[in-house]
C-alpha cells in the first residue's frame, strides 16, 4: 500500500510558513543570528531563533496568552495548522498525530526551577504544567482539531523522522486515515548549555561538510507533514517511498567513523522503496557541522553511493540544528524539493573534508528534475533514521 | 608533584564516578584512555572541567589536549607548568 | 493484530548482581538510578548482554524520562550560572538513553525507538511492537517501560495535588515479544484498544473478555503507585497470571483524566 504526503507546515528561524522558509532558502539568507535575543542566557553564541516571543506567538495563533502554552507547543501548533490547511478532515474522520520533541516544555520549566531551587514552595505551577513531552502533543491536537489517535516519541535529534515512520505504520494498519507527523523543539538554556558542555557548538555560523567545520548552532522550530493512504488521497505532493530506523551502537553521543548506523538506515530506506541508490536525486543530509557527524555521514555516503554520491546539502546552516524538529523541518524541505524540483544550498561551505572530498550543493538549484529525495536524521543514543520521498 | 598527582587521582575518581578504584590503583604513568583506566571522549570533557575548576588551567583544543591527557603524570606536569 | 510474549520481568524481579548484568563499567558508572534500574531489568529479561544480539527491535516507553539527570543538569545550569558544566547528566537525560544503552551494550543495530506519551507511553510502545509483528519485521523484540520518582518531582506533583488518592510510584518492566509463537512463548496479546470514553468494570468484561474465567485488572496501576508507565506493571502481572493458568486477563487503565486503554492477555491455545 502506498503512503502519500498531502500537506506540509514549517516554522523555523527562517520564519513562519512554507513560503517564508522557501524564500529565504532561495535567497541564501540564513536565519542564524549572532546570539539569542529572546532566550535568557549569558552565552554569546549563534543560534537559529524565531524572532517572535511567546506572547506574540499566542497572539498570532489567536490563543489567549493566559493559556500560557510552552514554546514547543506554540511552534508545533503553527506548523500543524499550516500542514492541515486544505486537508478535508471531515470524512474519513480518523485524524491522528505523531509528534516528537526532545525538551518538551523546558522553556517554561527553566523559569520555574530558578525559583524552586531557592524555595520548594515557590515557582508558578503553570510553568511546569507543560514540562512533559506529551503536553505539547495534546495542545497541538486540541488547537488543530485532531481527535484521533495521538502519540509522542523522543529519540533525540532523529525524533521527527521516527514520527514519520510510526505515522506510516498507523496508516498501513488502518488505525488512522490521515496522520500528521513531525516534531517541535524550542530553544532552551538547558539544550544550549548541554551542547556547550559537550564542546560541539561553533562560536561562528556553522559550516556543515566543510573541512574547517567546528560544531553546530542550535535552532528552534517545528516541521510536520500530512500522510494518507494513496488510494484515499484525491491529490498529493509526493510519495513516502521508504524509511528505516537503525542504531549506530557505537557511543552514547558520537557517531562511528564508518557511519554504520547512517549507512544501514539509508540503505534500508532505499531498499524498501525498491529503487537503486543511483535513483536518489538529492540528499538532505543530517549535516550538523560537528567534526564527528559530518565525517561519519560522509563515510556512509561513500560506502553506499561509491564514486557517485548524489547532490547533497545540509540546510542546518539556515535553520540551525532544531533537534527533535530537524527531521520534520527537513522532511518538509525534502517534500518541497520534489514538488518544485529544488536542491538547497549548503550555507557557509568552502573546502571539502579532505578525507572524503565531497562537495555539497552550494547554490540554490531549480529546474533539473528532482524525483527522489533522501532525508537523514541522526541522534544521541545511536539513533539513525532515513526517510525517502519519491515523485 | 607527588601531592598534585595524588590530588588529581582523587578528583578523577570523584568526578568520573570510577567504581571501586582507589588512588593507589591508578598508575600515574599508565594511559588514561583506551587501555589503562579505559576512559573515553566524555571523560575527556570532564577532565577539561577538572583542570579548569580546580587549577584554573584552560585547555583550548583537542590537538593540544592529546599528549597532555596521556596519563595522570602528564596532566600533573601540564597543570604545574600552567597553573596561576 | 497480536503478538506473543516470551518473558516479562519487572524491577522487583531482578536478582542478578548489576555488575553481571551490565558488565561495561564505563557505561555503568555514568548511569543514574532509573537507567540502572531499567537497563538491569532489560538484561535480566534477556539473560544478560549476550541476549541483546538476537533482538530485532528495541521499543521503550517512559512518561517522565531520565528525570534525575535532567534535574541535575538544569540545577547546575542555574547554580553555576552556565559555567563549567559537567556534560554527563545532559547526555544521559535524553528520553532514549535506556534504549540507546541497550543497543550499545549489545552492539545491536536494530530498530530502536522511545515513546514518551504520558500514561499511554507503554500502550503506544506495545502498539508499535504489534504493528511490527504483523508486518513480519520482528520476531524477537524487547519492549520495556520505566519511570523514576525524584524528590523535586514529588514535591512539584504534590503541590499540584496529584497524590491525594494514590501515592507516587516508580518502576521498570521489560518483556520479550514477537510475531510468532515459539517454544518459549507463555502468553499472547490479542487486543490493544483505546476506548474514547470511561468504562465500568462490568462493561470492560462485557466488551473485551472472551472467557468466562477471565480476570479484569481494573485501574490496577494504582497499586503500583502513580507514575505514567504503571500500566506496564499491570501488564507484567497479567502475563504472569496467564502463565500460571488464568485463561485471560483484561487490563483496563484510566489514568488521571487521560482516555482509557485496554490490553487483553490470553493463554496459548
Amino acid at each position: 500500500m502506498g503512503i502519500v504526503v498531502t500537506g506540509v507546515g514549517v516554522v523555523s528561524a527562517l520564519g513562519v510558513g512554507v513560503e517564508r522558509n522557501l524564500a529565504s532558502l532561495r535567497e541564501g539568507a540564513s536565519g542564524i543570528s549572532a546570539h539569542p535575543t529572546l532566550l535568557k542566557t549569558s552565552h554569546h553564541l549563534p543560534v537559529g531563533e524565531l524572532a517572535l516571543s511567546n506572547e506574540e506567538l499566542h497572539e498570532l495563533l489567536g490563543i489567549s496568552p493566559r493559556e500560557h502554552l510552552s514554546r514547543t507547543a506554540l511552534l508545533g501548533i503553527l506548523a500543524v495548522r499550516e500542514a492541515l490547511k486544505g486537508i478535508d478532515m471531515s470524512n474519513p474522520a480518523r485524524v491522528g498525530l505523531v509528534s516528537s520533541t526532545s525538551v518538551g516544555g523546558m522553556d517554561l520549566t527553566e523559569h520555574f526551577f530558578e525559583e524552586f531551587i531557592e524555595n520548594e514552595g515557590a515557582g508558578r505551577l503553570r510553568d511546569v504544567r507543560m514540562h512533559d513531552c506529551a503536553a505539547s502533543t495534546d495542545a497541538i491536537a486540541h488547537y488543530c482539531g485532531i481527535k484521533g489517535y495521538t502519540t509522542t516519541l523522543s529519540t533525540a535529534c532523529s525524533s521527527a523522522a521516527n514520527a514519520v515512520i510510526t505515522g506510516a505504520k498507523l496508516l498501513k494498519h488502518n488505525i488512522v486515515d490521515i496522520v500528521v507527523v513531525g516534531g517541535s523543539d524550542a530553544l532552551s538554556a538547558f539544550t544550549l548549555n548541554g551542547f556547550k558542555s559537550l564542546m560541539i557548538l561553533d562560536e561562528n555560523p556553522c559550516r556543515p561538510f566543510d573541512e574547517m567545520r567546528a560544531g553546530l548552532n542550535l535552532g528552534e522550530g517545528a516541521g510536520y507533514i500530512v500522510l494518507q493512504r494513496e488510494e484515499e488521497a484525491t491529490n498529493y505532493i509526493c510519495r513516502l517511498g521508504g524509511y528505516a530506523n537503525r542504531n549506530d551502537a557505537h557511543h552514547q553521543t558520537a557517531s562511528s567513523a564508518e557511519g554504520n548506523g547512517a549507512y544501514m538506515a539509508m540503505a534500508d530506506a532505499i531498499a524498501m522503496a525498491g529503487i537503486e541508490p543511483s535513483a536518489v536525486d538529492y540528499i538532505n543530509a543530517h549535516g550538523t557541522g560537528t567534526p564527528n557527524n559530518d565525517a561519519s555521514e560522509s563515510a556512509a555516503f561513500v560506502r553506499l553511493f561509491g564514486e557517485s554520491v548524489p547532490p547533497f546539502s545540509s540546510t542546518k546552516g539556515y535553520t540551525g540544528h532544531t533537534l527533535a524538529a530537524a527531521g520534520g523541518i527537513e522532511a518538509v524541505f525534502s517534500v518541497l524539493a520534489i514538488k518544485h524540483s529544488y536542491r538547497y544550498a549548503n550555507h557557509n561551505f568552502s573546502e571539502p573534508i579532505v578525507a572524503y572530498n565531497l562537495k555539497p550543493v552550494t547554490q540554490f538549484e531549480e529546474g533539473a528534475e528532482v524525483k527522489c529525495v533522501l532525508s537523514n536524521s541522526f541522534g544521541f543514543g545511536g539513533n539513525c533514521s532515513s526517510i525517502l520521498f519519491t515523485r | 608533584m607527588e601531592q598534585l598527582i595524588q590530588e588529581l587521582k582523587e578528583h578523577l575518581i570523584e568526578e568520573l564516578n570510577l567504581e571501586e578504584i582507589t588512588p593507589a590503583d591508578i598508575d600515574a604513568e599508565a594511559p588514561l584512555f583506551g587501555e589503562g583506566l579505559g576512559l573515553d571522549s566524555i571523560d575527556a570533557l570532564e577532565i577539561i572541567l577538572i583542570l579548569e575548576k580546580y587549577y584554573g588551567v584552560k585547555l583550548a583544543n583537542s590537538a593540544e589536549a592529546k599528549p597532555v591527557f596521556y596519563s595522570v603524570k602528564t596532566l600533573a606536569e601540564y597543570i604545574s607548568a600552567n597553573r596561576k | 493484530m497480536r503478538c506473543f510474549i516470551e518473558r516479562v520481568v519487572t524491577n522487583h524481579d531482578v536478582t542478578t548482581d548489576i555488575k553481571a548484568l551490565i558488565p561495561d563499567a564505563g557505561l555503568r558508572r555514568r548511569m543514574s538510578r532509573v537507567i540502572k534500574s531499567a537497563v538491569s531489568t532489560a538484561m535480566e529479561t534477556l539473560g544478560g548482554v549476550e541476549g541483546i544480539a538476537s533482538l530485532d527491535g528495541i521499543i521503550t516507553a517512559t512518561g517522565w524520562g531520565c528525570l534525575a539527570d535532567s534535574e541535575r543538569f538544569l540545577r547546575n545550569v542555574i547554580v553555576d550560572k552556565e559555567q563549567l558544566l559537567n556534560p554527563t547528566p545532559f547526555i544521559q537525560s535524553t528520553f532514549n538513553t535506556v534504549g540507546g544503552q541497550i543497543a550499545l551494550l549489545g552492539h545491536n543495530h536494530c530498530y530502536n525507538v522511545t515513546y514518551v506519551n504520558r500514561s499511554h507511553s507503554f500502550e503506544d510502545a506495545l502498539l508499535d511492537a504489534m504493528m511490527r509483528a504483523e508486518d513480519g519485521d520482528s520476531e524477537h523484540m524487547l519492549l520495556g517501560a520505566f519511570d523514576e520518582e525524584t524528590p523535586s518531582q514529588h514535591r512539584i506533583m504534590e503541590r499540584m495535588g496529584a497524590f491525594r488518592k494514590v501515592e507516587c510510584g516508580e518502576g521498570a518492566m521489560f518483556a520479550i515479544v514477537g510475531a510468532k509463537r515459539n517454544e518459549r512463548s507463555i502468553a499472547e496479546v490479542t487486543t490493544l484498544a483505546f476506548p474514547t470514553e470511561s468504562l465500568t468494570r462490568e462493561r470492560v468484561a462485557e466488551l473485551y473478555a472472551t472467557s468466562e474465567h477471565a480476570r479484569v485488572i481494573y485501574n490496577g496501576y494504582a497499586e503500583h503507585g502513580l507514575f505514567p508507565t504503571a500500566s506496564a506493571l499491570c501488564f507484567a502481572e497479567a502475563v504472569k497470571l496467564v502463565a500460571d493458568g488464568t485463561p485471560e486477563v483484561v487490563i483496563y487503565n484510566e489514568y488521571f483524566g487521560a482516555t482509557p486503554t485496554v490490553i487483553v492477555v490470553r493463554c496459548l491455545a
